[in-house]
């Protein structure tokens, strides 16, 4: 997400979308990176060869990484105004209430992964941060953890890199609470979202995988179970438009 | 109410052996490849063909350069012109082997080497010197994806790969201008309804002087040609190379333009 002005000390933070590969496996980025003072990591060698959802397609594990950067990477120019087209602009103002439930203050030392179009920027993944533990006072991913091939790998990351005491948080889209309100964001999530897709960007497949994903991802509760078992407590979540979308928070003690 | 609502959701033609969608399906789409009648087909509803027709008729008028959107507009509007058009060619024996045969003009099928050698004013020499003058490939047409029908689906990409063959036919080059009279033609032929509103909205964009000449003799010309010409989606392209351009023009009853209209430089 973008940073906002009112932060004073932001590290790490963001991620220019255009040029990254978000939640990938890459080993091959790895041995660029300078190494020296944020430590070396092992890469990890075994990868399962397991099934795995595309949107409403069963891809292979191994597929998907690249299936979902070639998404990204179609969908960077126009990001920003097909968000706001999408949600009539609400997303800013779930971006804001994230914000406003964070309350940074200067010295935060944050970490904003998936951070499309942010400032300062680090290149990794999700998957396998290249930071130490222990290093950072939050730890936030607006709509991105639903892209990551390994849900609970990013979230032992998040738990890892971490100081203790350090905050967990999550805005990403959730399951709708309301049977009507349900059947009409399925009816605009799917006649319409693909559309707008295909006009402004040129592009109805990255926007029909966008809507399937956010039915692949878990509901609220199960979320939240998943945020506990990597270690994380006082884990809570708050639905916001009718549960459209969620922000979970935990705690690193 | 509800059951006009199911059906406006619907994709147009289910598959066969489709008992019915149940409302979860309804409303999210059809399954991945379900339904899907060739390579690049996407299925759509009804609503989302509204959508897309709308949508793509304001952003064309927008941005001219959004030549993906008017091909949209003219798949979702398209289906009955399609019909008539594919009807039309069955009926002629050289449409008919068109149709069955469906011979696509991409680099990859001409043969370039021979299209130069062959002698000046045939319609293949003019086609390439038509591509080389105005910098175009017939390689940027897109694939077809929303017409939900296979055979109909080839028509109209057919409809794309011969227009520029009709540029060279009337001579007309790939500006504003060039491009609008080319509509006029393509209308009054096809009636497809995305070749009528280029033809009449295209017009918006020009200016005075370009807007006189159009409305006093270029129309005109156009769409006296239109009518007097056989369906000119019965001809055998790739069979023709070697035919002059001019004697393919008395064939089809097609006069020399009003006046030159000149390609950019």
């Amino acid at each position: 997400m973008a940073a906002p002005r009112s932060c004073a000390l932001w590290s790490y933070c963001g991620r220019r979308w255009s040029r990254l590969m978000r939640c990938c496996e890459l080993p091959g980025l790895r041995s660029s990176w300078p190494g020296g003072p944020l430590g070396a990591r092992q890469l990890s060698q075994e990868k399962q060869a397991t099934e795995t959802h595309f949107g409403f397609e069963t891809v292979s594990e191994e597929e998907k990484g690249g299936k979902v950067y070639h998404v990204f990477e179609s969908v960077a120019k126009k990001y920003d105004v097909m968000n706001d087209m999408m949600s009539l602009g609400i997303h800013r103002i779930w971006k804001d209430l994230l914000l406003w439930k964070m309350r940074p203050f200067p010295g935060t030392q944050l970490l904003d992964v998936a951070g499309g179009t942010g400032l300062a920027w680090v290149l990794g993944d999700a998957e396998e941060l290249p930071f130490d533990d222990d290093k950072f006072d939050v730890y936030t991913i607006a709509f991105g953890i639903r892209n990551v091939t390994h849900i609970d790998q990013a979230l032992q990351e998040a738990h890892r890199v971490l100081k203790p005491g350090g905050r967990f948080l999550c805005l990403e889209f959730s399951q709708v609470n309301n049977p009507l309100i349900s059947r009409l964001y399925d009816l605009y999530s799917f006649q319409v979202i693909p559309v707008l897709g295909e006009v402004i960007a040129g592009d109805w497949k990255s926007y029909q995988y966008l809507v399937e994903s956010i039915r692949q991802f878990p509901p609220q509760e199960e979320f939240k179970e998943m945020i506990e078992d990597a270690g994380f407590e006082k884990v809570t979540y708050e639905s916001l438009t009718s549960g459209i979308v969620a922000i979970h928070s935990g705690f690193k003690l | 109410m509800a059951t006009l609502l199911r059906a406006a959701l619907r994709p147009l033609r289910p598959p066969p052996g489709h008992r019915g969608p149940a409302a979860d399906v309804l409303l999210r789409g059809a399954r991945h490849g379900a339904g899907q009648l060739y390579p690049e087909h996407i299925p759509t509803s009804l609503l989302q063909k509204v959508l897309l027709a709308a949508g793509s008729a304001g952003m064309a008028l927008y941005d001219p350069y959004r030549h993906d959107m008017v091909a949209v507009l003219g798949e979702t509007t398209g289906l009955h012109a399609l019909k008539v058009l594919r009807d039309q060619m069955k009926r002629d024996p050289e449409g008919a082997q068109i149709l069955q045969e469906r011979p696509r003009i991409l680099l990859s099928t001409l043969d370039l080497d021979k299209l130069h050698s062959l002698p000046e004013g045939s319609l293949g020499q003019e086609y390439l010197r038509f591509l080389d003058v105005n910098r175009v490939s017939p390689d940027t047409r897109a694939p077809t994806r929303f017409v939900d029908d296979e055979e109909l689906a080839y028509v109209i990409q057919r409809y794309r790969e011969v227009h520029d063959m009709l540029h060279t036919l009337l001579g007309m080059p790939t500006n504003m201008l060039g491009e609008i009279v080319v509509k006029w033609f393509e209308a009054v032929q096809t009636g497809l309804p995305m070749c009528i509103l280029g033809a009449l909205f295209g017009p918006i964009r020009l200016h005075t002087q370009g807007l006189q000449v159009l409305v006093s003799e270029l129309i005109p010309w156009a769409v006296q040609n239109g009518r007097r010409a056989p369906c000119v989606f019965n001809l055998y392209y790739e069979r023709r190379w070697e035919q002059p351009l001019r004697a393919l023009r008395e064939e089809l009853g097609i006069t020399d333009p009003p006046m030159l209209v000149r390609a950019l430089a």
